[in-house]
């Protein structure tokens, strides 16, 4: 029995999810934790040592283990093509930034999309909500404002930006929006992106058999379609959801497991794109379909998110999150969810089975994600409100399905979102006075040590939410202020550390005091994962800001995705690294098969582009490494041994008199 | 952002004063309402006087913060 506990203690450190695996053990149903459990991860493949990319293949190199290889072994261990497991590394990472990439900018394409619809009037629900965002992009695009309407503006802004996607030559438009030096440092060594197509397809070109077969070459393309993605496709989309939906600002909501209720209709939106959400979000809170769900025999409808469509919708409404990756199967375990409705990415498959154990059914609604044996409604934006009341509908019809086996854990934690640049830039200065210049401040004395990004997923081979809450609470006790998004910031919200109150608790004297001042917690949250651009151009305001230096790679910062698991959570390390910053994965590193490769990463990309990777599964040690690095930069902005000024009071001056 | 509001108050041994009135929003907002701020620029002009203030980092026409170049890159 205590063997048991403990195992599931092992799965995940959060209570409401431990009770979901013992239930779902109990009801016989097979989650991601069993699966994790069966399928072990295949050790050449996760070291990067495998090729699959021709049929004289699959070809494995793996690195001996336990003994240091002749030139001779090393020689021989190459793909039947003579690959080397250089090349063969290399091929895979790049590989897996290109997915991630794709995946991000897909998104802000179809975004981009449903802009344009929007800014035409071919949809009476999306409007231009956010005017201040519509000119700010205007402002940056050289868009001509004067007299015109913003319909008219964003029918500009969304044709440029749609055709950033595809853009042949040149760079990037929004490239601009980074430092001065980091732009000049993009050009100088040729990986300044052209539109993230093109930069994708060249990717997926250089790793079919027999093209780049230079390690270092296909890793600078690498940085180069990450760069388009977090600087071009995710930025995209966050600025356009912005001015279509609201830049967000604080909002209190709660998340976990216990935000599903027992008498009311549970319906929860899972994935990662704004659209459907936004529109659930208003249909159900309609009269109409609330009489609908009475007349049923619930008391209510109940939206919930889950992973990153879940913290756009909170980031902007403060609709309640469900949970986060790991946590979607078990959200259906609980018997009280009648319909989960799915966008795209990070959904599991494993969901309709654990589906056709309940009476929950799992709803596709993009022609581009959907599950055999699921329900497919597609949403279409001109047909907004007619999509979501279908999906509403067949979630309270299904209500009376419910059955007899309902649990759903007590566990909800309170939390504050909403930290967009423009809020955070409001908070720290006042409508009169924004400004970055605050954090500057109280970086440079001292009270502030540095700034952390830690991002990511949820992975099933550690114990879910654990790495992230270990090393957000050993950075923040270091004075360490955390800017979080996606998964990463759910667990942190879960350990209740979104919250002001969590500084006096978790946080060190000088952020603690920080925190107080400006009424903030000590960690924030940004967003989902393209929200990630948001962190960039925080980052970017920082420096332009003064005082610490020129360049990303000159402030005391860093990043990290402790329990990543996606191919997307590696573009967007990748972006980080080739934008000047630390960023320190955990969980697994998939180059460990050849060495060259990982030193190019974790050594000579510093030498390149001021930042670089490394890899660190234990969390207080991932936490020393982040802080020897912003200790690092200090030193050389020559604030190290910044001390707090003394205020003298009269008192004071009379006694040294 | 409201023009000030401008208060008479009287001080001891003195005329009346003026002294600028309460520039904080009546009442205590409540649910969505309440972390909103970007609703307090109303009109295009005093958007556009924000962003150039505000978001001078990249849309300030005389201010170059640690990037002292009059030449973008
Ligand atoms: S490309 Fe070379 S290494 Fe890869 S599978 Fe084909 S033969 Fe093997
Ligand atoms: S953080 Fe990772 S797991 Fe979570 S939604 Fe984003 S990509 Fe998916």
């Amino acid at each position: 029995m205590a063997e048991e506990k403990e195992k599931e203690v092992v799965k995940s450190i959060d209570d409401a999810t431990i009770d979901m695996i013992k239930k779902a053990g109990e009801d016989g149903v097979r989650t991601v934790f069993d699966r994790a459990d069966t399928t072990k991860p295949c050790p050449i493949g996760s070291e990067g040592s495998c090729c699959n990319i021709c049929a004289m293949g699959p070809c494995r190199v793996p690195l001996p283990k336990g003994k240091e290889e002749t030139p001779e072994e090393k020689r021989k261990r190459t793909g039947v093509c003579g690959a080397t497991a250089e090349t063969i590394a290399a091929r895979n990472f790049l590989r897996k930034v290109a997915g991630g990439a794709a995946a991000h900018s897909d998104h802000g394409r179809r975004v981009a999309e449903a802009f344009l619809i929007a800014a035409k009037g071919e949809s009476p629900e999306f409007q231009i909500k956010d005017e201040q965002k519509l000119l700010q992009l205007a402002l940056d695009l050289g868009v001509e404002i004067g007299e015109r309407s913003n319909n008219e503006i964003a029918v500009d802004i969304g044709e440029m930006l749609l055709a950033e996607f595809g853009r042949q030559e040149g760079e990037l438009l929004t490239l601009k929006k980074a430092p001065l030096k980091r732009q000049e440092i993009w050009r100088e060594t040729g990986i300044a992106p052209r539109g993230v197509d093109r930069e994708v397809v060249e990717a997926m070109h250089r790793t079919h058999m027999g093209v780049d077969q230079d390690y270092k070459n296909l890793l600078l393309q690498g940085a180069r379609a990450a760069i388009a993605d977090g600087w071009g496709g995710s930025m995209i989309a966050t600025e356009l959801q912005d001015v279509l939906f609201g830049t967000p600002s604080p909002v209190l909501s709660q998340i976990n497991l216990g935000v599903l209720k027992e008498d009311e209709v549970n319906l929860i939106i899972h994935g990662h794109e704004p659209q459907l959400a936004e529109i659930l979000a208003v249909m159900t809170q309609d009269k109409e379909l609330i009489e609908y769900a009475k007349s049923k025999g619930a008391k209510g409808i109940n939206l919930a998110g889950m992973c990153c469509t879940a913290n756009e919708i909170l980031m902007r409404h403060g609709v309640p999150i469900a949970g986060n990756f790991l946590q979607q199967e078990t959200a259906i375990v609980t018997g009280a969810v009648e319909a989960i409705v799915v966008d795209v990415q990070c959904i599991m498959q494993g969901l309709v089975d654990v589906a056709n154990c309940f009476h929950t059914k799992v709803i596709t609604t993009d022609s581009r994600a959907k599950i055999e044996g699921a329900t497919h409604i597609e949403f279409d934006e001109r047909k907004a409100t007619e999509t979501a009341k279908t999906i509403i509908k067949t979630a309270i019809d299904n209500f009376s399905n419910r059955g007899k086996n309902i649990r759903i854990p007590k566990q909800k934690s309170d939390l504050i979102a909403g930290f967009s640049h423009e809020t955070i830039n409001y908070l720290l200065g006042g409508l009169f006075r924004a400004s970055y210049r605050p954090l500057n401040d109280n970086i440079i004395n001292g009270r502030i040590r540095g700034v952390a990004g830690v991002v990511g997923c949820n992975n099933a081979r550690v114990a879910h939410d654990d790495i992230h809450v270990r090393l957000v609470k050993e950075l923040i006790k270091n004075d360490v202020l955390v800017l979080q998004t996606g998964c990463a910031a759910m667990a942190c919200a879960k350990a209740g550390l979104m919250l002001p109150e969590s500084a006096k608790e978790f946080a060190g004297e000088g952020l603690a005091s920080v925190c107080e001042a400006v009424g903030i917690p000590p960690v924030l949250h940004l967003g989902s994962c393209v929200d990630n651009a948001r962190i960039l151009i925080a980052a970017t305001a920082m420096v332009k800001d003064g005082g610490l230096g020129d360049d990303i790679s000159d402030l005391p910062a860093a990043g990290a995705a402790p329990e990543w698991m996606s191919e997307k959570a590696i573009s967007i390390g990748q972006y980080f690294v080739s934008s000047g910053v630390f960023t320190v994965f955990g969980v697994t590193w998939p180059t460990l098969g050849s060495k060259e490769v990982t030193e190019f990463l974790f050594k000579d990309m510093e030498e390149l582009y001021g930042g670089m990777w490394a890899f660190e599964p234990d969390p207080i040690k991932m936490a020393k490494l982040m802080i020897d690095h912003i200790d690092k930069k200090r030193k050389a902005l020559g604030i190290d041994k910044a001390r707090e000024r003394v205020l003298y009071d009269m008192a004071m001056r009379r006694e040294m008199e | 952002m409201e023009e000030y509001k401008i208060e008479e108050k009287s001080a001891p041994n003195r005329d009346k004063v003026e002294v600028l009135g309460k520039t904080y929003d009546k009442g205590k907002p409540e649910g969505e309402e309440m972390g909103r701020w970007r609703q307090k620029l109303g009109s295009r002009a005093e958007k556009l006087k924000y962003l150039s203030t505000a978001e001078r980092y990249w849309y300030g026409k005389d201010w170059f913060g640690s990037e002292k170049r009059k030449n973008p890159a």
